[in-house]
């Protein structure tokens, strides 16, 4: 039973909850919703989107950020682009399209773990220089017509149904999923997001790790592109240059994932991406044009953190009614008791020694 | 550490670092003059400096607040969009309102620019969101509601009062009008940040927000204030885009943050807070408008202008790393010598 209470109060369910109610929405403004072609394709124009998500959330566990990723994805993008063009091989070109995106993440990750840099300046400078790169190679032009072979990955269905980029979604989240979860290196990046100078005297290879991070950001940011191309069919040197980043960071962060480090699962993040693409959907059926939808996708940033930011004042403190009330009661039973629920950050040690 | 402790030898040496910073940038300006003076043609003419001084007057005078944020160890990303929707204000009133005056209009411009301020205010300083997922939503959020109330309309420069339009042409003094108006938003800026104590305010919770708060600086209020600051020069550098380009729609000054950004961090305001003048925000700015003028001059691809701008932004943020260890560094040695090396490698 108490398990059955832990479950429910955790952040996913909540997700879930509002999954389910902005279905209930979507119905009501179209009989269409519920369909299960419609069902099945909702997350499709959100895969690449959701890929970079998944990849950014190792970043952000470890207190960390990377905004580059959007340019990331175009230049990987737009190199493959240019390489088919130039009558490279489509699975070769799309290969080194990878490596170009790893290599990119690796350049951030060198001048933050190694350099020792702020993630935020490095990644708005490498923002707006992998962008001005995807410019230099592939100029003001557009590149489409690539095999169909190469473009079911992000726009092709099984049986006219079932799109290949969900289970690219699926299989990225349960791969990355492994990997952040149930690994010596997933649990490495919680202890540095939880307290970087502690993990780092505990024995964890804090800078190799920090490196590997954003070389891993790059990759998911190069896979996104592959799954791009396929959705799209063509790109373009300004591709993903408008809100799709934020879209990506608001999944992270509606997900559960604590902007400072430290917390978060890969099934909220997977949660919170198919909650925006059916809010996003939703609104199309509204009628709702791209300004709103992305007002609204910017409101659920900010509300997600804040309530995350409520929710971790609460914990630590009480809320504000209850803080008020409850020291009072507790100083009755005994004096410490009270000190360490009234101030659990300093007394918390104290306690578990004295237990 | 106050700096009653620091003996004067050591206060020199500080400062002596600090203005290496400026003097950096301003050798780097000097090099782009005689570079691009040799190199590209009519560069060194007095109608191209009067283009790049009308340019660079509205990132400068952005500059000035977003400085204000960077002090405080902050960033706001958001000023693209407040320039772009108050320049579609200010212009799509004037389109209504021939006959309104001006100075109304700044006002009206500034005052939309500081309410989107107190909100990045209000969310990074009692939100307590990071300053840069904070204005990255609100940058999406301005720019929404700024194609939401333009309705995919723009403003054409015939349907504007002369006197608008006549406001980025003319010059004062052989400098154009605009230009002027930075010079004063830099001038009030540096004033601030040097003699008013709540501004200096800015300089200690940048340092150090724990010291800061345990000295009693009230570190919300001041956060909120120089978002504010940012978001009403931002207003500003709104009139003065919607006058320097006269056609405004949705998409204008897309991407202005990044100018601005690099502008700042180019002279030497750092990234870490608490150290760096509007003096060198404004050097930044023209070197960053000197370098592309010269480029388009030279008929260099605009693609790489691009990349260039965000390679410097990391070389600028990396240098100021090396010389913030350095200080720190000297700082250490000369209070507690054995400390020396302590933490070196961080």
């Amino acid at each position: 039973m108490r398990l059955v209470g832990r479950l429910l109060l955790r952040w996913e369910a909540l997700l879930v909850v509002l999954i389910f109610a902005a279905g209930v929405w979507s119905t009501t403004l179209s009989p269409f919703f519920l369909h299960r072609a419609n069902l099945l394709d909702l997350t499709t124009p959100y895969a690449y989107l959701g890929i970079m998500a998944f990849g950014l959330t190792f970043v952000v566990v470890a207190g960390e950020i990377d905004i580059s990723v959007a340019s990331t994805m175009t230049v990987s993008a737009v190199s493959f682009a240019q390489l088919w063009h130039a009558g490279v091989n489509v699975w070769l070109a799309s290969l080194v399209g990878l490596l170009i995106a790893a290599g990119l993440g690796l350049v951030n990750g060198v001048l933050i773990a190694i350099l020792n840099l702020p993630s935020l300046a490095v990644t708005l400078g490498t923002l707006a220089a992998y962008r001005g790169l995807a410019y230099v190679i592939l100029g003001g032009n557009a590149r489409s017509g690539f095999p169909t072979s190469f473009t079911n990955i992000g726009g092709g269905y099984i049986h006219n149904e079932l799109p290949y980029a969900l289970l690219v979604l699926i299989g990225t989240a349960i791969v990355l999923g492994v990997v952040l979860h149930s690994t010596r290196f997933g649990r490495y990046l919680y202890t540095i997001g939880a307290n970087r100078e502690a993990s780092r005297f505990s024995g964890v290879p804090d800078t190799r790790v920090r490196v590997s991070i954003f070389v891993l950001s790059g990759l998911t940011a190069g896979v996104a592109g592959i799954v791009y191309l396929g959705y799209f069919g063509s790109v373009q040197a300004d591709a993903a240059s408008g809100s799709e980043l934020i879209t990506v960071v608001t999944a992270v962060v509606l997900g559960g994932v604590d902007i400072f480090g430290g917390a978060g699962t890969m099934v909220g993040v997977f949660l919170a991406l198919i909650l925006v693409a059916e809010l996003r959907n939703g609104m199309q059926l509204a009628n709702v044009g791209g300004a709103a939808q992305d007002i609204v996708v910017g409101g659920l940033l900010l509300g997600a953190i804040l309530a995350g930011n409520v929710v971790r004042a609460a914990q630590e403190r009480g809320l504000p009614w209850w803080r008020a009330r409850r020291p009072q009661k507790e100083v009755e039973k005994t004096e410490s008791h009270a000190q360490i629920s009234v101030n659990p950050g300093s007394e918390t040690t104290q306690g578990g020694f004295t237990r | 550490m106050t700096a009653g402790m620091l003996t004067g030898r050591m206060r020199v040496s500080t400062d002596t670092i600090f203005r290496l910073r400026e003097l950096g940038i301003f050798a780097a300006l000097m090099f782009c003059l005689l570079f691009f003076g040799v190199k590209a043609n009519n560069f060194l003419t007095v109608t191209n400096w009067q283009d790049i001084g009308t340019d660079v007057a509205i990132v400068a005078a952005v500059a000035v607040g977003e400085t204000m944020v960077v002090l405080t160890r902050n960033i706001d990303l958001s000023v693209g969009s407040i320039i772009g929707l108050t320049a579609y204000i200010s212009s799509n009133t004037l389109q209504h309102h021939h006959h309104a005056s001006l100075v109304v209009i700044a006002l009206l411009a500034m005052g939309v620019g500081l309410l989107c301020g107190l909100g990045n205010g209000i969310l990074v300083a009692l939100g307590r969101i990071p300053a840069i997922i904070a204005t990255l939503a609100t940058l999406a959020i301005y720019r929404g509601i700024l194609f939401e109330i333009t309705n995919g309309q723009n403003v054409l420069a015939s349907n504007l009062p002369q006197n608008f339009l006549n406001l980025s042409s003319r010059n004062f003094a052989g400098i154009p009008s605009l230009a002027w108006m930075a010079i004063v938003v830099a001038a009030f800026g540096a004033a601030l940040l040097r003699w008013v104590p709540w501004a200096r305010d800015f300089y200690a919770i940048g340092s150090n927000p724990d010291a800061a708060r345990f000295t009693g600086i009230p570190v919300a209020r001041r956060l909120v204030a120089a978002f504010m600051l940012s978001g009403l020069l931002a207003g500003l550098g709104g009139f003065m885009f919607a006058a320097r380009f006269a056609g405004v729609d949705a998409t204008s000054a897309n991407g202005y943050e990044f100018l601005i950004v690099t502008a700042v961090v180019i002279g030497g305001v750092n990234v870490f807070g608490g150290s760096g003048t509007v003096l060198g925000a404004m050097l930044g700015a023209v070197l960053v408008a000197t370098i592309n003028d010269g480029f388009t001059l030279m008929r260099f691809s605009q693609f790489w202008q691009e990349f260039f701008q965000g390679a410097a932004i990391v070389v600028a943020v990396t240098v100021d790393a090396i010389m913030f260890r350095k200080l720190q560094d000297v700082l250490r040695r000369r209070r507690r010598p054995e400390l020396a090396n302590v933490g070196g490698r961080r």
